[in-house]
């Protein structure tokens, strides 16, 4: 209890006694650990774009005018049970009409119908995993029930809409997003934990003669490491929550106005991934610390 | 000279296999000629190990991987009993250093054993050796004292690191710093004090532990003789209150001055090995 006294002890009078390597640390801790949580932030909220671009693919499969009711209700039960589907919902010729009329601001061609609904009716099927979507379209096409009461027989591909290239490109897009966001992060963490583990080395060459003798005077290695883990943990502590706090400024400040310019795009996260991601980073910060000082110090202290 | 007159008063005119006993028995009838401020003596942990040696080298050697064809120390075999004063003298490059190395475990002999209070150097885990630095108290001619820590602070930190209670150093620090007769600079910087007095500094912080063997490199290679002198003078008396002490040095007044036991070394070789001996032409 009393070495981590002194070990405490020591910490705090490093400050005072290496203050620019001590600042330089923390600086370090901070704008590595700010970078990873502004991406982190980023990432976030590129995912949840992506994610909604994703959820509104979904399969609309067109139904014959004839088509026999029964027919249509066993499809639906044969969709409902492949996986991968969330929901399947019927829209019928006049709700296809009106949604029509509901999604054209010019009247006049509700009216110049006549009456008449050029309109099919529909199976709409909405996906858990957008990214089955191909499958889920495949194994309907070669459903022997929907064949016989989709629009046109002859060729059942034909009345099943999914985008299908739009799709693919989609994910192509979304896919290389993800990866490419994943590795920039853990590119960034190694970059953080070379810097961090440099400093601190720094920190520790600059007191190298104390470690000396400290050794010489028979301290065992737990005791002279103890100061240094503590001064570690406590710059990467103060480093952290620099960070958590400049980001949480940008959150009230900077995104609010962004998102009044790019009102098209969602910036919305919820508060409790916010807390997460902060809590994230004191977590690395903390570890990266701890690992770059335990690493640094390891050649002092050869007996 | 008082001091020749003091050392003439002092000095062991036995040889050095005979003469622990006698030794012991100096240290013990003549409690008035140690200062009142020295550190408590256990005497009788003294004279137990009497006749014990407390260092002893069996058939030492120690090659460098840089210089396979030239060990630094060849086949030393010697004997050190607790309570001796020695110097050890040689060239550069004789084997001092490495000699004080070994004993503070900083290396390992390529071949033979080295026994410390019983304990062999040779086979002895790392984690242990920690705890054998704290029975060996080390001086360097390069004083190597912390210089953003007072007089003060630099004793007391060495009794910090190994874990001693605050109590013990508010206690021992300022005690030992009287014996040096630096009581009037304990909140001095180090580079506030002459180069003499910061060498007392760091034989105090060498001794404050109470080490039973302190080991002296070159103690007095910065210093001018009349400040060796006063070093010697204060190594001497911490000999006298049972601790053993080892200097290794090039001063050759100095070791004809005090007739002390001699170990000399030449290009790894153990040359001389000589009760009351002096310099000498050989090294």
């Amino acid at each position: 209890m009393s070495s981590l006294a002194y070990f405490f002890k020591e910490s705090l009078q490093g400050f005072t006694r290496n203050l620019s390597t001590a600042l330089g640390s923390i600086i370090t801790i901070f704008l590595s650990l700010l970078i990873i949580g502004i991406f982190l932030v980023v990432g976030v909220m590129v995912e949840n774009l992506v994610t909604n671009i994703e959820n509104e693919v979904s399969i609309t499969a067109y139904v014959a005018d004839d088509a026999d009711q029964a027919e249509i209700d066993r499809v639906m039960g044969t969709v409902r049970s492949m996986e991968n589907v969330s929901n399947v919902s019927f829209t019928t010729k006049e709700q296809a009409l009106e949604k029509f009329s509901n999604s054209i601001s010019n009247a006049e061609i509700i009216e110049q119908l006549d009456g008449q609904n050029p309109l099919p009716a529909s199976i709409d099927i909405e996906l858990s995993d957008p990214q089955s979507v191909d499958s889920v379209a495949h194994q309907l096409e070669s459903n022997a029930t929907y064949q016989k009461i989709c629009e046109d027989p002859s060729n059942p591909a034909d009345s099943i809409k999914y985008g299908q290239a739009t799709v693919e490109r989609l994910f192509a897009v979304t896919n290389y997003v993800r990866y490419i966001g994943i590795a920039l992060i853990v590119l960034l963490i190694f970059i953080a934990l070379v810097f961090i583990n440099n400093t601190i080395r720094l920190a520790i060459l600059a007191r190298r003669k104390e470690i000396a003798i400290m050794r010489l005077v028979g301290a065992s290695n737990g005791f002279i490491r103890g100061p240094f883990l503590m001064e570690g943990a406590l710059h990467a502590i103060i480093g952290s929550v620099l960070a958590v706090i400049v980001i949480q400024l940008l959150r009230v400040s900077a995104i609010p106005r962004l998102q009044e310019s790019l009102q098209f795009l969602s910036f919305d996260i919820a508060g409790s991934t916010y807390v997460m991601i902060y809590a994230a980073l004191v977590l690395a910060g903390l570890i990266m610390g701890l690992i770059g000082s335990a690493f640094a110090m390891r050649r002092y202290l050869k007996v | 000279m008082a001091n020749s007159a003091r050392r003439g008063q002092y000095s062991r005119p036995q040889g050095r296999h005979g003469g622990h006993a006698a030794y012991g028995r100096a240290a013990t009838s003549a409690p008035n000629q140690l200062s009142s401020t020295l550190p408590s003596l256990d005497i009788d942990e003294i004279s137990m190990q009497m006749g014990t040696p407390v260092i002893t080298f069996d058939h030492v050697t120690k090659v460098y991987p840089a210089q396979p064809n030239r060990p630094a120390l060849n086949n030393i075999s010697l004997q050190i009993y607790a309570g001796e004063f020695l110097f050890l003298i040689g060239h550069s490059g004789s084997g001092k250093s490495t000699f004080i190395k070994l004993l503070t475990r900083e290396i390992t002999p390529t071949e033979g054993r080295i026994y410390v209070a019983d304990e062999d150097l040779t086979t002895m885990r790392n984690w242990r050796v920690p705890y054998l630095r704290r029975n060996i108290g080390c001086v360097f001619q390069d004083f190597k004292l912390l210089p953003n820590k007072t007089v003060f602070e630099n004793v007391a930190f060495a009794l910090e690191v190994i874990g001693k209670s605050r109590h013990v150093i508010r206690t021992q620090a300022p005690e030992v710093l009287r014996l040096v007769g630096l009581q009037d600079k304990m909140n001095k910087m180090p580079d506030q004090l002459s180069g003499g007095e910061q060498q007392r500094v760091s034989i105090a912080r060498a001794i404050v532990n109470r080490p039973p063997l302190l080991i002296c490199d070159e103690p007095t290679g910065n210093l001018d003789p009349q400040t060796s002198r006063g070093i010697m003078d204060l190594l001497e008396r911490i000999n006298r209150t049972g601790t053993t002490v080892l200097v290794a040095t090039h001063d050759r007044g100095m070791v004809d001055n005090m007739r002390r036991r001699v170990i000399a070394l030449d290009r790894g070789q153990l040359t001389r090995d000589q009760d009351r001996g002096v310099y000498g032409s050989d090294v």
